[in-house]
């Protein structure tokens, strides 16, 4: 799972005077054509920071994302509900596992980067750090932060960087099994009991300004990134995307009987485009540089596996180990 | 508002098992040690009986043994597998990697003889960019460079290949023949697929029960 | 055919993939290195999976639906064995238990693969290359850390020396042992106990690892008759906390 919206902050291009011309030509000429850039490839320096923050910001999103959802791991109704959570809180781990390995083709290890994971020296998707309350609260999770990611998974999946592109690919498919899963249990609470109903209406409601919030500020104040859409890292605004998961998942909510908590929500006939209440972004910055309800919580979870982990790893070293960058 | 700010440190987690963490809330946040990094291992997959192996990608590992076991749950627990194997990421030898208009064999570096005995290579093809590295067969060669070669005489006739791989057999951790039966259940994990989760009918009916009740 | 036998059979061995599916899953997200955590939480799928396929063969010889049964017995009507309702503890632990049980685990159905009870025997003989993963992945790990580390190896001492007890647990024999071997059911626990035996020395004997003398080791018995810990309980109401929400309802 992943939200596009927390990835840039300002670009500075100044260091692009310092590459070479003729093979900054060659690298854009390149991607203008279709063709994915691999690691060996010569890439200008601000495409490989930018492209190792944002799949590392990614992966991070993933092992902290198995966390809300790993909330009801062990409280799953039934054996079916039990064996589709485990799968599914597990895919997101091995998301994380495939996204920290495209990372490392760039340069920077995995244990580097869950340091600065722990540290907070880098992002993950603001939406963790919100708590899942109650088992409807996972199946909006599975459901719909799922369908989010996957709206910007799929695009990112047609970007410019090979190793990304292959484990997003990876990624997509397993998302559908999340999607439909998801959808699946809400499909149940909506035609079950009163008592069902009514938990999912009060998890929608929770989690309605954090999935507005997924996909980052409104591009009328987000950073501009021209120079990253030129070089296929960033693929669509967040505005767009957010309108396409409008599109494709407010009707099927409302197909259910539940109101969303937005008065203003609907499409607009002229536009073609959804209008709805501005998100709070005063309250979305605030919760990304830390303070929300589980941002301790999610980080200091990290922080105690890691160090339980520690003495396994430390075992397993051996004076012939060396770590290279892996290959593709 | 939904959030509430007067939370101080940290409300109590509602995961049980975060509860159970021990240690949860009681240190402090400190760098791992620099060199708390394993090695990596790269993974090849086959996905049906004569299916070539496919590159898949990697898993940290300390040793071979233990990233093959590694390899397995990572790479093969959808759909179907028959095979698997792993290599150290510094085993597999690498052509130049290029843009499609000349073959990576054109770019090798001239063959050194090598001295040693010979030995079998694997040989892989990435044949579009952006894919993944695919097994072609195999040659017999003294040094990897040699193997490059052979794999050209051999594999490389008429073809744009983008890059290629040679790995030394005796560098890789293949499955015996009699453990294919590890992914024999594979098929029956339907609950991984996202197939299995039909609620067609559900929907239906839920949506024929409202339309009649109002 | 011995019903009541064949039943008694069915749920301890259910109870047991059971208890330790859902202890395993614990670790999901939380594991000692991202590659581990995926793996260990497909062995704990596999055993949650074993558990419901015989849990609906029961279902097939009218025992109620397997979630039902599931989630809503109480402790004292589990008959899995006290080794695998402990908690994880560190991840010594959890490897410890995971090799002392699946090694007991795989002898098992080995026998199973025989049974007079053709749907077992099926079962026993599908899952076959499942159970020889999850004791090549705990060999692999036994061997690995218990040569490993000064701390590897006291920790998975110290962890072995906790677990024996409640491993031999696992050949407790049941209240109906002796008609379980006549019906050719399965071979028995303390065939099976033999078997188990020798695999854990074999495999201890390429570690650093001690094992004790046998006869120094006091089994924990009690499960197979519905006697637990006081940590099952808890497990269940955790387990059943969103089922018992309404238990007629579906989720
Ligand atoms: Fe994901
Ligand atoms: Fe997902
Ligand atoms: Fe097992």
């Amino acid at each position: 799972m992943y939200g596009g919206g927390n990835t840039f902050e300002g670009i500075k291009t100044d260091s692009l005077a310092q590459e070479d011309p003729q093979k900054l030509a060659e690298f854009e000429a390149r991607i203008a054509r279709g063709e994915k850039i691999e690691p060996t490839d010569w890439m200008p320096e601000l495409y490989r920071k930018q492209l190792v923050r944002m799949i590392e910001q990614h992966a991070h999103s993933e092992i902290i994302g198995a966390l809300p959802e790993g909330t009801w791991i062990t409280r799953a109704p039934g054996f079916k509900r039990k064996l589709s959570l485990m799968a599914k809180v597990q895919d997101e781990v091995g998301h994380a596992q495939l996204l920290y390995s495209a990372a490392e083709t760039l340069g920077k290890s995995r244990e580097q980067m869950i340091d600065d994971l722990i540290t907070g020296k880098s992002k993950y998707s603001n939406i963790f750090n919100y708590p899942a309350f109650t088992w409807a609260d996972s199946c909006f999770i599975s459901w719909l932060v799922d369908a989010g990611a996957i709206v910007n998974q799929l695009a990112n999946a047609k970007g410019s960087y090979g190793p990304y592109c292959r484990a997003l690919d990876r990624i997509c498919a397993e998302e559908s099994f999340h999607l439909k899963y998801g959808h699946h249990c809400v499909i149940y609470l909506a035609s079950g009991t009163e008592k069902q109903r009514q938990m999912f209406q009060e998890a929608l409601n929770r989690w309605w300004p954090p999935m507005m919030h997924f996909f980052g500020p409104s591009d009328k104040i987000s950073a501009h990134t021209e120079v990253l859409m030129r070089w296929k890292v960033k693929m669509s605004t967040n505005d767009d995307q957010r309108n396409q998961f409008l599109d494709m998942y407010v009707p099927k909510i409302w197909e259910l009987g539940f109101t969303i908590p937005d008065p203003n929500l609907k499409k607009n006939p002229e536009t073609g485009r959804w209008d709805y209440t501005e998100p709070d972004w005063e309250e979305f910055k605030r919760v990304i540089n830390g303070d929300g309800p589980c941002n301790k919580e999610r980080l200091e979870v990290r922080r105690v596996a890691e160090e339980r982990g520690q003495w396994v790893r430390e075992a397993l070293k051996s004076p012939s180990l060396r770590y290279v960058t892996p290959l593709a | 508002m939904l959030l509430n700010r007067s939370i101080a440190f940290m409300m109590k987690p509602i995961d049980p098992r975060v509860n159970r963490l021990p240690g949860f809330g009681q240190g402090s946040i400190q760098p791992k040690a620099p060199l708390d990094q394993l090695g990596t291992y790269e993974v090849f997959v086959q996905a049906k009986e004569g299916k070539p192996f496919q590159h898949e990608g990697i898993v940290h590992a300390s040793d071979i043994e233990l990233a093959y076991i590694l390899a397995k749950e990572t790479f093969t627990r959808r759909f179907t597998c028959v095979s698997l194997y792993v290599t150290e990421t510094r085993d597999v030898y690498v052509s130049p990697l290029t843009d499609g208009q000349t073959s990576s064999y054109e770019l090798l570096p001239p063959a050194t003889a090598g001295n040693g005995p010979t030995e079998a290579y694997e040989v892989y093809h990435l044949v579009k960019r952006g894919k993944q590295h695919v097994h072609v067969g195999e040659v017999m060669a003294s040094s990897p460079q040699e193997a490059m070669h052979s794999a050209k005489e051999k594999f490389g006739a008429g073809k744009v290949v983008y890059n290629v791989w040679v790995i030394r057999k005796s560098n890789i951790r293949y499955t015996n023949e009699a453990d294919k039966d590890l992914w024999l259940t594979l098929p029956e994990k339907k609950y991984r697929d996202a197939a299995d989760y039909k609620a067609g009918d559900k929907l239906t009916a839920f949506l024929e029960r409202v339309k009649h009740s109002v | 055919m011995n019903e009541l036998a064949l039943k008694e059979l069915l749920y301890k061995i259910a109870d047991d993939q059971l208890i330790l599916g859902h202890r395993n899953s614990e670790w999901t997200g939380f594991g000692p290195l991202l590659e581990e955590d995926i793996a260990f939480s497909s062995m704990a799928q596999d055993k949650v999976g074993q558990s419901y396929a015989i849990y609906q063969m029961l279902n097939q010889l009218g025992e109620q639906e397997p979630d039902t049964v599931a989630f809503m017995r109480n402790a004292n009507q589990f008959h899995n064995c006290q080794l695998v309702e402990l908690p994880n503890g560190e991840y010594d632990f959890s490897l410890i238990r995971h090799f002392l049980y699946d090694t007991a685990e795989i002898t098992r159905f080995d026998f199973l693969a025989n049974s007079s009870y053709e749907p077992l025997a099926q079962l026993a003989r599908k899952i076959k290359g499942e159970l020889k993963y999850h004791t090549l992945h705990a060999n692999t790990w036994i061997k690995k850390l218990g040569n490993a580390t000064e701390e590897s190896i006291g920790r998975l001492q110290g962890s072995l020396n906790k677990a024996l007890p409640y491993a031999l647990g696992i050949f407790e024999p049941s209240p109906l042992e002796q008609e379980i071997i006549a019906s050719g059911f399965f071979a028995g626990e303390e065939v099976l106990k033999k078997q188990w035996m020798e695999k854990v020395e074999l495999l201890l004997s390429q570690t650093q690892l001690n094992l004790p003398d046998w006869k120094t080791i006091q089994p924990v018995l009690g499960g197979r008759v519905g006697q637990h810990t006081e940590h099952l309980q808890p497990l269940l109401d955790e387990m059943s906390e969103v089922f018992r929400i309404d238990p007629s309802a579906e989720w």
